[in-house]
């Protein structure tokens, strides 16, 4: 059996569970190309107009894989944090895929709750069962997964140039090239160095989200803002650039707090859509650049 | 303290109801107008949603008219709603207005002990006794079921009534005659009046109107300027409307919640396309679109703000159900561009397309 996972959304940040878990099961695994031109075109034909980019091309992920496997993951994440959520968009995405691209394979849609590892481990149960009988070895699966999962350290942390920008949002956002325009190599052709939420403990980010009024909900809002509001209160980087998608409700309120805790520090909103041309983005990166530049002498 | 509520359909009705039994000044904002919303998008973010925008604008024209606190529902994800409070805040702050906010969250979310000290600071400016400020409670629900209840009937027997119209009237008129007293026992003496008027309105059984269900995200049905009046407009064309969020229907969802049992109904019948919630009313809309279908509506209406999430997934599912079951559905979006020339354009598009069904159904049989 050959399973399918589309490049898209969250797979940038879990896709060595993923990967890692069906291929231990014995699947053989077939992952959509890097986003490009053609698979924006799919998702945009595909999707409901209203959407964001980041799912109009998970869309277009969905529709270059469909007939290249068997069964193909559509992860419906709910929870990767206790009692918090990630966007009403993902409860609904496999619904929003069998609805609007037609002649589907067999999906695998089973709410996925990662805020504690038996939570998890009960969908891997469900999953693996439609796979083999072996208890065991679903287990074993599992565990690999988890320990593939543990070892991956996506994002940046070069402070070594003249100077540095967090770039903060969601991490689809972060690490899809083709929706961000390459902009980590467009920042550090022009000197400045790139670090990213990653590389800043939890304890830390917890710290700054305590200060809000209400306790924040959505997982990468709330690693975003404590990320913005860490880096600018120890002064970790000269300037945030937010990369956000238009029509994203969670961006337009992270944002929001932000600006807001951050007050005159340097920040930029970077945002996209699939009408986003390559040259607008580039004069908006350099003239960030150059203000922060000056800012340094 | 003069308190204040951003609007949401009739519950200022109600809202008038408990503070006047609870002797505390209420100031009501100017009812929606093309100025709240101004100020409103001039204040907000531009891609936070319309029902934000139009509750700045609500708060700015309450403080003219000196309200000092705003009275807000909360709420814990997964949609932006649960956010507003905080954001409002801190827009109020920098803006340099005085506004105290009292946020009334679930318990599960601020704890037992919070949510009493934040009902507290409402109920101590009430000099009431105890017993009196839980009668004052009691008549204020009584009176927004009442008018609910009013409202429903208005908007069904729109499609049957003989006298064109009287319906509309008897409602309009039955909002203002209520604001009339500062008695909330009085209130409910008016309500129940009208309802007796209501249901006496002469009605033609034979008629079979255009019947369509109003669907989707809670604030755009229920408030009607931010739907640019779409339940007047169809009564006008003599269609029965039906909509089954109203603010009661809130409150009693709001209480089941943690028991599960809430809207049982609704959640059954959207199970076949989407098992989960997904925030907002994005599965109610679902349900509710299937349950339309089943009582015999000829089409149902979706409209939602302009980047609603919940919506949009819910946008992306109507039109298989609308397949499955040969049942028009039409999606509307609003947000502070919305021209009415457009969107009555649309609506009356629709109803020919029903009509037209309708017929050629009476043809082939
Ligand atoms: S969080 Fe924003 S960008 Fe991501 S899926 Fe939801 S609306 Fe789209
Ligand atoms: S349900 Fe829609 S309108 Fe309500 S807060 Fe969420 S996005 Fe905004």
């Amino acid at each position: 059996m050959i399973v399918g996972i589309p490049k898209g959304l969250l797979y940038y940040k879990y896709y060595p569970f993923f990967m890692t878990f069906f291929k231990e099961l014995g699947l053989e695994v077939v992952i959509s190309p890097d986003t490009n031109k053609g698979i924006l075109d799919e998702g945009v034909k595909y999707c409901v107009d209203d959407a964001c980019l980041p799912l109009k091309i998970f869309h277009g992920h969905v529709a270059v894989l469909k007939d290249k496997c068997d069964i193909i993951l559509i992860p419906r994440i709910m929870q990767v944090r206790n009692r918090e959520y990630i966007c009403p968009k993902f409860c609904g995405l496999p619904e929003m895929i069998q609805n609007s691209i037609p002649q589907m394979p067999r999906i695998i849609d089973k709410p996925i709750y990662a805020g504690t590892r038996k939570k998890l481990y009960s969908w891997a149960k469900d999953i693996g069962r439609l796979i083999t009988k072996d208890k065991s070895k679903i287990k074993r699966a599992f565990n690999f997964a988890l320990i593939e999962q543990d070892k991956y350290k996506p994002g940046y942390n070069d402070n070594n140039q003249g100077l540095t920008v967090a770039l903060v949002g969601h991490p689809y956002n972060i690490f899809d090239k083709y929706i961000n325009k390459n902009i980590v190599q467009k920042l550090n052709k022009l000197g400045v160095g790139v670090i990213t939420e990653e590389f800043i403990e939890e304890t830390l980010i917890d710290e700054e989200v305590k200060g809000l009024y209400k306790r924040p909900f959505w997982t990468f809002a709330r690693n975003s803002y404590g990320f913005a509001a860490n880096v600018y209160r120890e002064k970790r980087v000269n300037g945030i650039i937010y990369i956000s998608s238009f029509a994203c409700g969670i961006d337009s309120v992270v944002i929001e707090l932000i600006k807001e805790r951050i007050g005159n520090f340097p920040f930029m909103t970077l945002k996209i859509d699939e009408h986003t041309g390559e040259a607008g983005l580039d004069t908006r990166v350099e003239a960030f650049v150059d203000m922060l530049g000056r800012g340094v002498i | 303290m003069k308190i204040t509520a951003p609007h949401l359909g009739n519950v200022y009705i109600a809202a008038k109801a408990l503070f006047d039994g609870l002797g505390i000044e209420y100031i009501m904002p100017p009812m929606n107008n093309k100025e709240a919303l101004e100020i409103g998008s001039l204040y907000s973010p531009e891609e936070i949603c319309l029902p934000y925008k139009i509750m700045i604008g609500n708060y700015i024209q309450a403080i003219e008219k000196g309200a000092d606190t705003v009275i807000l529902p909360g709420s814990c994800g997964p949609c932006r709603f649960g956010k507003y409070a905080e954001m409002q805040m801190n827009l109020f702050n920098k803006i340099g207005k005085d506004l105290n906010f009292i946020v009334i969250d679930a318990p599960t979310d601020i704890g037992i002990k919070e949510l009493y000290s934040r009902v507290n600071q409402i109920s101590k400016n009430s000099r009431r006794r105890k017993i009196r400020q839980v009668g004052a409670l009691i008549r204020a629900v009584k009176v927004m079921n009442l008018i609910d209840e009013i409202e429903e009937k208005a908007h069904y027997l729109a499609g049957y009534e003989v006298i064109k119209g009287e319906c509309k009237r008897l409602l309009n008129s039955c909002k203002r005659d209520v604001l009339n007293t500062n008695n909330p026992r009085d209130m409910i003496g008016i309500l129940e009046e009208y309802k007796r008027k209501l249901d006496s309105v002469k009605i033609d059984k034979d008629k079979n109107p255009i019947k369509i269900a109003i669907i989707g995200e809670i604030y755009t049905i229920i408030e009607p300027f931010s739907n640019l009046y779409i339940e007047d407009k169809l009564m006008d064309y003599g269609v029965s409307t039906k909509r089954r969020l109203t603010p009661s229907w809130w409150v009693k969802d709001t209480l089941l919640k943690p028991t599960k049992l809430n809207s049982l109904e609704i959640k059954r019948s959207a199970s076949k396309y989407l098992s989960i919630g997904v925030g907002g009313h994005g599965r109610e809309c679902i349900g509710e679109a299937v349950l339309a279908q089943k009582e015999g509506f000829d089409g149902a209406i979706q409209i939602f703000p302009l980047g609603c999430m919940p919506e949009i997934v819910s946008k992306a599912i109507l039109p298989t159900i609308s397949k499955e079951k040969d049942f028009p559905i039409m999606s509307l979006v609003v947000d502070e561009m919305t021209g009415e020339a457009g969107f009555v354009t649309r609506v009356e598009a629709f109803i020919d397309l029903l009509e037209r069904r309708r017929k050629n159904v009476l043809s082939r049989s």
